[in-house]
């Protein structure tokens, strides 16, 4: 490795500018992980090998036409007599040796270790890169540039049989050619070749590096994890760090499987209602709906149970949402607001039933909010009334009604739900599907506002990305607006 | 909202009453079917303090027994436990001597439409 390290340097410093991609490229693919794949690094190595030959080969040939020599191809096998004839010794030379680096090299690929590989391919490189760089400057070896541009077909032979990149046709095209003039085509494509190249080098490095910062982050992630689990904290999804009951974090858990099976049913309704199903089939979509919000009743239940401040603080809800929190949930009187205004098509039964739907939402909402005030003085002055001697009976009553609380989130889920199958009951099986995807959509929209509110500008003069990350998102949600005037 | 406890109130007929080793579910039975509306309560529950929030604010006029204050309140507790099956004993509501059950049933049939032809039909609740 040092040795041909050894020779990458020699190269560097005694080659022209473009020998330096040789030595620039091939100690970055060395530093390749063993376990990037074979054929990766097999390119990338190619990828100059093949772009510099080619160079030196179109370079060679207006060599020769501006020597004014007879026209020769690379394949042609008539010798151009003078030449061989005064330095007969030197074709055998040259066609042995590069053959013998190139089938050291063969073998290696065959072998296992990928490194091994690389070595030999830098050898050949080296090799080939050695002949070519003391061979182009000086005119007046035309016969050697002939002997070693006719390495190059059985270079690109070789490595044609162990890549599968279609330059080795290009040359064997070129060198077909090479009975022509080199004209101005030529020379670009080879510019370009050398272009997209150099690109396509450029921006493996760039994927390389970042594929390696992933790693690491990855890595340190799981650290953490095993950290944190081994001190019995569960970290659940979307807590704000610090310490985050193991019923929360649960609760979150679901919630978040809740929400991915929440957008399936949205898009279930839209393509229900676009696509005029019949009742019986509507019928399914809706009752499968509201069994979908009885499961998130039941989560809530379990987690009032577990962790009930969890709940009626609303953390596991959006910003957006918790602004409207009402006992650790929507406020049902609320949302029949909202659907009024939405809903039209109604008899004059329905509108009556809508209506002493709001009603009565509104009269439960009223008594167990009054109901709440109740327990939170009651609390306020067993907590402030507590004397020194009676403190540890009065926490405990404290705590006891600190429980209550459970049933009172409880209850107000108990009416969010009663208000559902309600609304079902009222509703036509059609109007229902439009009303539960008036509910999705709603939502879903709260849900994008408080993304929006979490990725608002702060500053005035900061954060031109930020506000125009913000209004490209609002661009999106005002198209998407069109769905609602469906209705 | 009438305040019942049996300890106060007309103490003639109560200690009458009271002499007769009454069973608590027949004691809750006869209570109930007494008015409109009845509920079992405890004065320190919240609950009991929403339910009755509730009637008041439709404009009915609720009995409250409230059972802390019922020196024989326990029995009837555990008799009330019994009858809804477990749970907590209050707030229970009866509604023209029928069992309604505790709060969520109340709700539920409030929000469902069936309370208030109910309370009408009890005579609770006029148009």
């Amino acid at each position: 490795m040092a040795s041909h390290r050894g020779g990458q340097h020699v190269l560097s410093d005694s080659g022209p500018s473009r020998h330096h991609h040789i030595s620039y490229a091939v100690p970055h693919t060395l530093h390749l992980p063993s376990n990037t794949s074979f054929i990766n690094q097999e390119g990338s190595a190619f990828d100059f090998e093949i772009e510099e030959l080619e160079e030196a080969i179109a370079l060679q040939r207006v060599k020769i036409n501006n020597n004014d020599e007879a026209k020769q191809t690379l394949y042609t096998a008539r010798p151009r007599a003078a030449t061989i004839e005064m330095f007969p010794s030197w074709p055998l030379k040259f066609h042995h040796t590069p053959r013998e680096s190139l089938k050291s090299g063969e073998d290696s690929v065959c072998s296992e270790s990928a490194l091994n590989t690389l070595a030999s391919r830098g050898d050949t490189c080296t090799a080939t890169g050695h002949r070519l760089q003391p061979l182009l400057p000086p005119e007046t070896q035309p016969q050697m540039e002939m002997v070693s541009s006719s390495d190059k077909p059985t270079t690109g032979v070789t490595e044609s049989q162990l890549d599968a990149k279609p330059n080795p046709p290009k040359r064997r095209g070129a060198g077909s050619s090479s009975d022509k003039v080199l004209d101005a085509k030529t020379l670009r494509r080879l510019a370009q070749n050398r272009e997209a190249a150099k690109k396509s080098r450029l921006r493996k490095k760039a994927y390389v590096h970042q594929l390696e910062s992933s790693r690491i982050r990855l890595a340190q992630l799981e650290q953490d994890l095993q950290r944190a689990r081994s001190q019995g904290f569960i970290i659940g999804g979307g807590a704000a760090g610090g310490n985050i009951s193991s019923g929360a974090a649960l609760f979150d858990m679901e919630y978040a499987r809740w929400l991915d099976d929440e957008h399936r049913h949205m898009s279930e309704l839209r393509t229900a209602l676009q696509a005029h199903l019949s009742d019986s089939d509507l019928q399914i979509i809706v009752d499968k709906y509201i069994a979908h919000y009885d499961e998130l009743f039941c989560l809530k239940e379990v987690a009032a149970v577990s962790d009930v401040i969890h709940l009626i603080t609303g953390m596991w809800t959006t910003p957006a949402e918790r602004c409207f929190l009402w006992m650790g949930g929507f406020r049902p009187s609320d949302l029949i607001k909202m659907l009024i205004a939405q809903l039209d098509t109604l008899t004059e039964h329905q509108a009556v039933g809508i209506y002493s739907l709001q009603q009565s939402s509104q009269q439960g909402e009223e008594a167990l909010s009054q109901g709440l005030e109740q327990l939170q003085q009651s609390l306020i002055s067993t907590i402030a009334n507590g004397s020194v001697n009676d403190s540890m009976h009065q926490m405990a009553v404290a705590l006891g009604k600190l429980t209550s609380l459970e049933g009172f989130v409880r209850q107000a889920d108990n009416l969010r739900q009663q208000t559902l199958h309600q609304l079902r009951r009222i509703l036509t099986v059609r109007q229902a599907t439009r009303c539960f995807l008036v509910i999705s959509e709603y939502y879903g929209r709260l849900r994008a506002l408080s993304s929006l509110w979490a990725s608002r500008p702060r500053e005035n003069f900061i954060a031109d990305d930020n506000s125009c990350q913000t209004s490209t998102v609002l661009q999106t949600l005002l198209s998407s607006r069109n769905q609602f005037s469906n209705f | 909202m009438h305040y019942h406890a049996e300890s106060y109130g007309n103490y003639y007929a109560s200690t009458v009453r009271q002499s007769a080793a009454v069973d608590p579910l027949e004691r809750v039975v006869r209570l109930a079917s007494g008015s409109a509306v009845v509920i079992f309560s405890l004065s320190t529950c919240c609950m009991c303090h929403a339910v009755k929030r509730l009637f008041c604010g439709m404009g009915v006029n609720p009995t409250v027994y409230e059972l802390d204050l019922d020196p024989r309140g326990k029995e009837i507790e555990r008799a009330l436990t019994r009858l809804l099956g477990g749970g907590s004993a209050v707030p229970v509501v009866f509604i023209g001597g029928k069992l309604v059950g505790a709060m969520d049933r109340v709700m539920a049939s409030h929000i469902n439409g069936t309370l208030v032809p109910l309370l009408k039909e009890a005579g609770a609740l006029w148009l």
